[in-house]
């Protein structure tokens, strides 16, 4: 559902910094799969999400979804098929807005930011089951500005709210990455329910490689640009968090480091 | 305790300073007593014309047997050059129920008239160059209400005429003017009508802040024999660098008033805002003492000009001030005041 | 009393453009210099259309129109060509200056006391009693910024309100709701600049006459009156020491029109005081001061409680 074609990106072309990020990149994800990615520092994981959301151009070739070509879409008008949670739990919601208002945002996502009403007041209901089911006890703080909760309630506000209105896929930038082990795991379970319940194509980038492990369809490594990884189903589910080690340092070998 | 101490001190200086000038009301005289008067002295800009405008209108009451200290109180306030400060000064005026308000300066005039109307409280308008233009007067002089007063316009003429006596073959005459002072677009007009019967052609140019008048100056003296100065607050504060550039150049400059000649203008055909702030205060005492109604009374224009010249800035210049006009001067200064 | 109604009268004003400063620098977050020449715009267009016989309720919608254009023209300049929040409010700010003047046919000074304006006319001559009379401007004031504050907190309640609070806030979360960041803020900035015109041709036809020096220092007036309104009345912490109304959105816009007449009480106060005019910012920027320790010094206490 999801190809990227002959990928090309360079940073500082033609200085002597000049970078090489991708060359010639290619990956092709199904519908239904959750893709794990894993990778060192600057190989290219997050970056491969921001070209695929749009917040970095490409120098050349073209990303389709579905028989869509949306290489020179704008970032915001591909973003209305994508739900995406940042890393940072502060980029998935308004502080000065209440948790109602928020839901409210979400929920309109895809129709007209008109004049009507932010908050319909017959959906109230459904915002508030759907925050119960966090177990956070947010559903009774409606009215409550965001920016006082902690991070691990604002992600998974964050969660929810990319996922309130149909998305084709979800992108998952290390997002559990700057929680607590403890809430890391509350949102990782999150995500997993939520990603079956409403069968969402998801591509998540994870420096936990347990996570990598348990949770996902389909594993990707990533290594200066090129996918050096990549098991599908059953191969992936016999791999172990040994085996990602394992290769991780066979690549740095490689480098030299 | 400390947050309710302080937001119960915040809550007593708001609700002190909305009733803080009612206060005031209590303390002045009941008006129309016959003995004594309040009156509010509302000046746009502290600037020497204006300043001497205010002296001479005290002494114009003073003519009249209204002595400040005596038989009268003065609220005096300065806007300097801020339209919201004006505003709220003639509301002050206002609620202390002054007697009369003197408006200097045409957008110290023009509020003052708008809160006056409402208030019932006569209007004395001085240094007004053009009253009808800025609808305090009718087109044929006549009151629009109880606002009267005296217009500082420039005699125009006549220092087109002396310019002409004192240099004889002089073709062009330069003005520095500020685009946001309609009193000076009005007067260049003037000269533009005027120009040409005397022989010569205005330049003129157009400055926005202080900081333009140094290029102006040099790009304007390029092009002129001589330089003459309208009653332009931002240009008049920075006649000394003009001065200083002309004179290198051996550029004559005329003055529009006695200060100008003082500190190095060669001559001026002038007003003296002494002069015309006694005739404005004159016209305020008549009112003051219910002689006449400002409805009733026109507003005047001062006609003679008086020649003033500067000997030593002659001198400087190699230019000789011709007789008839050293014969006929109100004044004549020796020296270049720094 | 005349001091009490002058006061409320100039704060009233003052408040329909703290309105849009309101949006620009609270909402936005957006530091828009532009309300120095939008305010003198709505002025300097009331002027000459009243001269030329335009209805003078016309006027007023007509000034809000011309500062939603001024507004767009500052967005255009900050999303579209990328220049810094506080240069392309200057940009605008200073081309407007010239703009303004040719609005006003030329003219620096443009006296409109022979017109009909919204505060004397033939229908509030007929109509109003006698013994009310000297309270009309402050009614209709009162009845203008009444109408303004109601229908922007409708705004800010409505779907496209929430995306110009959630823009100003956190402008990732508006494009991964698929929406164009830069076109929101362009709108907000229209918003704010058409109430600053609006509050410039409220002035114009209150005062009587325009001036081309009246939009010198509107951005302070608008940002000590929402300072002082929102810290005063609404702090963020919602520990207001006057006991809060209700619904906690609809104070800030009452807040801010409360600080602008506060400000203006102010400044009336040190009038009366006998200080000089020059000696006023230097007052303003010791009041800003005061205004923002005090609730500095609140919010830690909120935080030691907590």
């Amino acid at each position: 559902m999801l190809e990227l074609n002959n990928i090309s990106k360079y940073y500082n072309t033609g200085t002597v910094n000049e970078m090489c990020l991708f060359q010639d990149f290619n990956l092709s994800v199904e519908e239904g799969q959750f893709v794990s990615v894993v990778g060192s520092n600057g190989s290219g994981k997050t970056s491969m999400l921001n070209i695929i959301c749009g917040s970095i151009p490409v120098d050349s070739g073209t990303i389709y979804i579905g028989n869509e070509n949306i290489t020179d879409m704008p970032e915001f008008k591909r973003q209305r098929r994508i739900g995406r949670v940042y890393q940072n739990p502060a980029m998935g919601t308004c502080p000065h807005m209440t948790i109602l208002e928020n839901m409210a945002l979400a929920d309109n996502k895809g129709k007209f930011f008109n004049l009507r009403p932010g908050t319909d007041k017959k959906r109230v209901d459904s915002y508030r089951e759907s925050l119960s089911s966090l177990g956070l006890g947010l559903e009774d703080k409606l009215h409550v500005k965001v920016g006082v909760l902690s991070g691990g309630q604002r992600q998974a506000m964050a969660l929810l709210m990319s996922t309130m209105t149909p998305i084709q896929f979800l992108i998952l930038d290390e997002h559990t990455a700057a929680l607590d082990p403890k809430t890391a795991e509350t949102i990782m379970e999150l995500t997993g329910r939520v990603v079956k319940e409403k069968k969402l194509t998801t591509i998540m980038v994870t420096h936990n490689l347990r996570y990598a492990v348990e949770y996902g369809d389909r594993l990707l490594m990533m290594h200066q640009g090129q996918a050096v990884m990549d098991e599908i189903g059953e191969k992936k589910a016999a791999i172990r968090i040994e085996d990602l080690l394992e290769r991780f340092n066979a690549i740095s070998i490689e480098c030299g480091n | 305790m400390k947050k309710s101490f302080k937001a119960l001190f915040l809550t007593t200086a708001v609700t002190a300073s909305l009733l803080g000038g009612c206060s005031g009301s209590s303390s002045s005289p009941a008006p129309g007593d016959g003995a004594s008067y309040t009156i509010g002295i509302g000046q746009f800009a502290a600037h020497g014309s204006l300043d001497n405008c205010r002296e001479g209108f005290l002494l114009g009451l003073a003519e009249e047997g209204i002595v400040e200290g005596q038989n009268l109180t003065v609220l005096y306030e300065n806007s300097q050059a801020d339209g919201g400060i004006a505003s709220q000064i003639i509301t002050n005026f206002a609620s202390q129920k002054v007697d009369l308000i003197c408006g200097i300066a045409t957008p110290m005039a023009q509020t003052a008239y708008g809160v006056g109307k409402r208030q019932d409280i006569p209007v004395i308008f001085t240094a007004v160059t053009d009253p009808v233009a800025a609808e305090l007067a009718n087109a044929d002089g006549t009151p629009v209400g109880e606002i009267t007063g005296t217009s500082d316009k420039l005699p125009v003429t006549q220092q087109l005429q002396m310019i002409r006596t004192m240099l004889p073959d002089a073709k062009t005459i330069g003005i520095i003017y500020t685009t946001s002072e309609v009193n000076s677009l009005s007067t260049i007009e003037e000269y533009k009508a005027a120009s040409g019967d005397y022989g010569f052609e205005i330049v003129d140019i157009g400055i926005s802040t202080t900081a333009d008048v140094p290029l102006a100056a040099d790009s304007l003296l390029e092009k002129v024999d001589c330089v003459t100065n309208l009653t332009d607050n931002t240009v008049v504060a920075s006649l000394p660098v003009i001065l200083d550039k002309a004179a290198r150049k051996n550029i004559p400059v005329f003055g529009s008033e006695i200060e100008q000649v003082k500190i190095g203008c060669l001559a001026a055909m002038g007003l003296d805002y002494i002069d015309l702030g006694k005739q404005t205060g004159r016209m305020a005492a008549a009112v003051l003492k219910g002689e006449k109604k400002a409805s009733e009374m026109n507003y005047e224009v001062i006609e003679e000009a008086a020649f003033y010249g500067n000997t030593k800035v002659a001198e400087n210049l190699g230019i000789t001030i011709p007789e008839e006009l050293t014969s006929s001067a109100k004044e004549l200064f020796t020296d270049i005041d720094q | 009393m005349t001091l009490l109604l002058g006061v409320l009268e100039e704060g009233l004003i003052y408040g329909v453009m703290a309105l849009g400063v309101y949006i620009t620098y609270k909402i936005l977050d957006f530091p828009d210099l532009s309300v120095d020449s939008t305010f003198p715009m709505g002025a300097a267009l009331t002027a000459s259309a009243l001269m030329s016989g335009i209805h003078p309720a016309a006027t007023l919608l007509l000034s809000f129109g011309a500062g939603a254009l001024a507004g767009c023209a500052t967005g255009f300049i900050h999303v579209k060509l990328k220049v810094r929040d506080l240069l392309s409010g200057i940009i605008v700010m200073t081309g407007l200056y010239s703009l303004n003047l040719r609005f006003a046919g030329g003219r620096a000074n443009v006296p409109v006391f022979t017109q009909d304006t919204i505060f004397e006319n033939q229908f509030l001559a007929d109509h109003i009693p006698q013994w009310l009379s000297s309270y009309t401007m402050a009614l209709i004031l009162f009845l203008i910024i009444a109408v303004c504050k109601v229908l922007l907190d409708l705004y800010l309640n409505t779907r496209s309100g929430y995306l110009l609070r959630a823009v100003g806030d956190n402008e990732s979360l508006v494009t991964s709701l698929a929406k164009d960041k830069g076109m929101v803020k362009i709108l907000g900035l229209a918003i704010a600049n058409g109430f600053s015109a609006l509050a410039g041709s409220i002035y114009c036809q209150h005062k009587g006459f325009f001036e081309i020096s009246v939009g010198t220092g509107t951005i302070v007036i608008g940002l000590a009156s929402v300072i002082i309104g929102i810290q005063l009345l609404c702090p963020e912490n919602g520990t207001s020491f006057l006991n809060s109304l209700k619904l906690p959105q609809v104070r800030p816009t009452t807040a801010v029109i409360a600080g602008s007449v506060v400000y203006k009480a102010c400044i009336s106060l040190a009038i009366s005081l006998g200080m000089e005019a020059n000696d006023l910012k230097l007052i303003t920027s010791i009041l800003f001061l005061v205004i923002l320790v005090v609730s500095t010094e609140r919010r830690k206490k909120v935080k030691s409680h907590a």
